[in-house]
């Protein structure tokens, strides 16, 4: 007896994916429900930026790649100044540099606290325990008496948008769930602090004018240095005090999500956040992760593969070569994701994946002593880290670890020293910017011919994590971590939607 | 609810209270509350067509009031994508029920495309099919952003497909857009901008607007160009020559002539910062047509090497002060 599960649309995730999945009885006897025998990510959405770039003045590419994604711009803009830096022949200046890392760590910030608490944590958290609250709260007492009144006067649509949701296992301590509900409240005002301080060197977030080629537009001051420092103090505090115990809380309530959504053992990871005014080292480094062990990324390696996409058929192609002619009512295909793979592997990208990346890889390096910490804080095995709770683990751990890291760029800032570096467009060119997005591995591939865009190709984290069957039939990497995944009940597959947010999909960025 | 009594509030707050087993104090926060709830709450539905999300993403940012404030006291949110905990058929059974309840404003961020269908879709649903019975039983509707406003990049020269504005939408399924549609543009929309111009929507009023352009003139009115505080390099002709300069940014690429706001006096971000502050050219993200045109470039350091669809006094704006 197979059995089917869908969720179309799955929201609290950027942008329009449905998730269809088959699934067969988990057991016999006591062991109760379904598992998830086969799924499909479906992208429910086309835009087509890389026709719109191509024809135009190169330098529009910052503003216009930025528009994949409102929740990573900066990440876009970041790929396509370094693909545009490498085609004109410069290097930002080292305060260029620095305030691009900058206005990127403040976005990096932001991305994962909203993630955790605004997307993540209404799979866990039961918003209702707010009417348990005794406490004297002002926030918290405006909750309870909304959510309360709202219920009781049977409202057609009571306390939305928190409610309706899937009846399911949540958080039950009340005490816990109220502190959660308070941190999701305070978290909307860290994470617009942290949108402030990308603004202080970016002009606004999000989609920010002041990045450019060669840096940035905003001159450093001390003023801007002080604002900038003076809210990463408070965002730091609120990431060591709030989110990673939060995150601990939920990981100690739901262990089961340290065995599921375990998918491929294969990593991508291109690194981020340049050290050096050479562009030798990342903080971040790049690296991958095939079948579990490490080896040195060759980014020739990557094809994009469309025989289950709606573009047009061709044998899968490397981006700098790439092509998107879309197809909308091509037969054989349900996405409109492409299906990226590294040395023809799935590849899963993101926080995890950058963990794993620097973990695993021969160079020494903090990553390693700071996971091996937290590993014996909790007591459990590298392996474990594998899953859906790890994915969560590692993206906090990042945070942490990115905030700690942008005092530094503060203090390497020079008042006094251009933030640009000029430069002179080419006749002809071709760039490519690898770096990494909040979700993961990101590549913009750029040709210049007659001082315009020829050819304009972005490969997207969401594009490698949601892609759909390849060529040979090999599922994306969140159909693999969802085969297996035990529902409970087939109507409200909470458990599924937990598996796929662990991975933070934007599908705007995976078709764009 | 309306037409209730103080008296009747307390008696509901104390009957409340009592079915929660709650106490005197909250009887009477909980009367407050309904009163509050009661006079305030005009449902909202936000849809996302063709979007980067962008504009919720800028919604969050509002100070004052925060998003939660927004979200229980001035408006009750029925269906965000990004942000409801509903999801698959209840999401959908929740909109289509609210649908028919009418009663409601509609929130649409993103294009449309009205020929390639596919190219976006919620549920498994054609948007282009599934928001015309929407946009038709709402009492108004706000197009966030440019997208929605304009039709913005999706609709960009060189696109597939067929992205269109929702103004254009409501034109093809013939639904009268005046007093009906708000245009607030902006890439992303500006979150006072929007906030206020809910506020508006929720207290049952309609804001006044452009008559073409459709955008609410308390915020759209003036161009950047005009308060700008760059103006005075402007007026004695001291131009930026590359990033970073001081002067006026117009040789750079600037757009500030072309494009209506209030990003000089409202800034970004709680007010940190913005484009022309921060050394950034305005890429006119407000206009109407906003990254349109491929020979027309945000910035002008290619213009001397290839062909633009532009002259100089194109980019002044149809007033010339020099």
């Amino acid at each position: 007896m197979i059995g089917t599960v869908s969720i179309s649309p799955l929201t609290r995730i950027e942008g329009h994916l449905a998730i269809h999945a088959s699934t067969e009885p988990a057991g016999t006897g006591d062991e109760q429900g379904f598992r998830v025998s086969e799924a499909r990510c479906e992208g429910e959405m086309y835009r087509g930026f890389e026709q719109i770039l191509v024809g135009r003045d190169p330098m529009d590419a910052q503003q216009i790649t930025q528009r994949i994604c409102g929740v990573c711009p900066v990440s876009h803009g970041i790929a396509s100044v370094q693909a545009q830096e490498m085609a004109y022949g410069i290097h930002p200046t080292r305060n260029g540099r620095l305030l691009q890392n900058l206005i990127l760590a403040a976005n990096y910030l932001q991305s994962h606290i909203l993630h955790f608490y605004h997307l993540a944590a209404l799979d866990f958290v039961d918003v209702t325990a707010v009417l348990a609250y005794e406490g004297v709260d002002r926030t918290l007492q405006a909750l309870k008496t909304w959510v309360a009144t709202s219920l009781a006067r049977k409202d057609v649509f009571p306390a939305a948008p928190f409610l309706p949701r899937f009846e399911a296992e949540y958080v039950k301590d009340a005490d816990r769930n109220i502190a959660l509900l308070a941190h999701y409240v305070q978290a909307l005002e860290m994470r617009r602090v942290c949108h402030e301080m990308g603004a202080i060197f970016g002009a606004r977030l999000p989609h920010t004018t002041a990045l450019v080629p060669g840096g940035c537009t905003q001159v450093p001051t001390m003023a801007g240095i002080l604002e900038y420092q003076s809210r990463l103090k408070r965002v730091l505090g609120f990431i060591e005090a709030t989110y990673l115990p939060d995150l601990l809380e939920v990981a100690k309530e739901f262990p089961d999500y340290f065995e599921m959504g375990v998918g491929y053992n294969n990593y991508l990871c291109y690194g981020v956040f340049p050290m050096d005014d050479g562009y030798t080292d990342r903080f971040l480094r790049p690296g991958v992760v095939m079948d579990g062990a490490w080896e040195a990324l060759d980014p020739s390696a990557i094809r994009e593969d469309v025989a289950q996409s709606r573009y047009a058929n061709a044998a899968p192609k490397h981006p700098s070569q790439g092509e998107s002619q879309p197809q909308a009512n091509k037969s054989d295909a349900y996405s409109w994701i492409k299906a990226p793979r590294y040395k023809g592997s799935p590849m899963e990208v993101g926080p995890l994946a950058r963990v794993m990346a620097n973990y695993l890889s021969p160079k020494d390096s903090f990553v390693k002593a700071e996971v091996d910490a937290f590993l014996s804080q909790v007591e459990l095995p590298a392996e474990k880290l594998r899953s859906v709770l790890g994915r969560h683990v590692a993206r906090g751990l990042e945070t942490k670890w990115i905030a700690r890291q942008a005092f530094r760029w503060l203090d390497e800032l020079q008042i006094d020293e251009p933030p640009t570096r000029d430069f002179e467009l080419p006749k002809t060119g071709s760039g490519v910017g690898l770096t990494e997005a909040p979700r993961g591995a990101l590549g913009h591939w750029l040709a210049i011919k007659d001082y315009r865009i020829e050819r304009y190709q972005c490969v997207v984290p969401t594009t490698w994590n949601c892609s759909p069957r390849d060529s040979a039939g090999k599922p994306g990497p969140v159909e693999k971590a969802l085969e297996g995944t035990k529902v409970r009940d087939e109507a409200q597959p909470i458990e599924v939607g937990r598996v796929v947010r662990s991975f933070d999909p934007c599908l705007a960025c995976a078709v764009h | 609810m309306h037409g209730h009594s103080r008296r009747e509030f307390l008696q509901m707050g104390a009957s409340l209270a009592a079915a929660l087993g709650l106490g005197q104090k909250q009887a009477i926060a909980l009367a407050d509350g309904l009163e509050r709830l009661a006079e305030q709450k005009t449902r909202v539905l936000w849809l996302q067509g063709m979007s980067c999300s962008g504009c919720s993403v800028s919604f969050l940012n509002t100070d004052t009031p925060d998003p939660v404030e927004v979200l229980t006291e001035m408006i009750s949110l029925v269906f965000h994508q990004t942000i409801s905990a509903t999801q698959g058929t209840q999401a959908m059974e929740t909109l289509s029920k609210a649908v028919d309840e009418g009663n409601y404003c509609l929130v649409v961020e993103g294009a449309i495309p009205l020929t390639m269908q596919n190219a976006c879709t919620i549920g498994g649903k054609p948007l282009a099919t599934l928001l015309p019975p929407i946009l038709r039983n709402a009492q108004a509707v706000v197009a966030a952003g440019t997208c929605a406003a304009f039709g913005g990049i999706p609709a960009a020269e060189g696109n597939a497909t067929g992205a269109a504005s929702v103004k254009e939408c409501m034109e093809k399924a013939g639904i009268p857009v005046a007093k009906r549609l708000i245009n607030c543009p902006g890439c992303p929309v500006h979150p006072q901008t929007l906030v206020a111009t809910l506020a508006y929507v929720a207290n049952k009023r309609f804001p006044d607007v452009d008559p073409v352009l459709l955008t609410p003139t308390a915020f759209y009115r003036h161009s950047v160009h005009d308060e700008c505080p760059r103006f005075h390099y402007w007026e004695k002709h001291e131009f930026a020559e590359k990033f970073g300069d001081e002067g006026c940014l117009f040789k750079l690429g600037c757009l500030g002539p072309l494009s209506h706001t209030n990003c000089p006096r409202r800034q970004w971000n709680s007010g940190v910062n913005w484009c022309i502050r921060a050394g950034a050219p305005c890429i006119g993200c407000t206009n109407e047509q906003f990254a349109k045109k491929k020979d027309f470039p945000f910035y002008r350091k290619g213009e001397q090497y290839h062909a633009v669809e532009y002259q100089e006094q194109d980019r002044k704006g149809p007033k010339d002060e020099t």
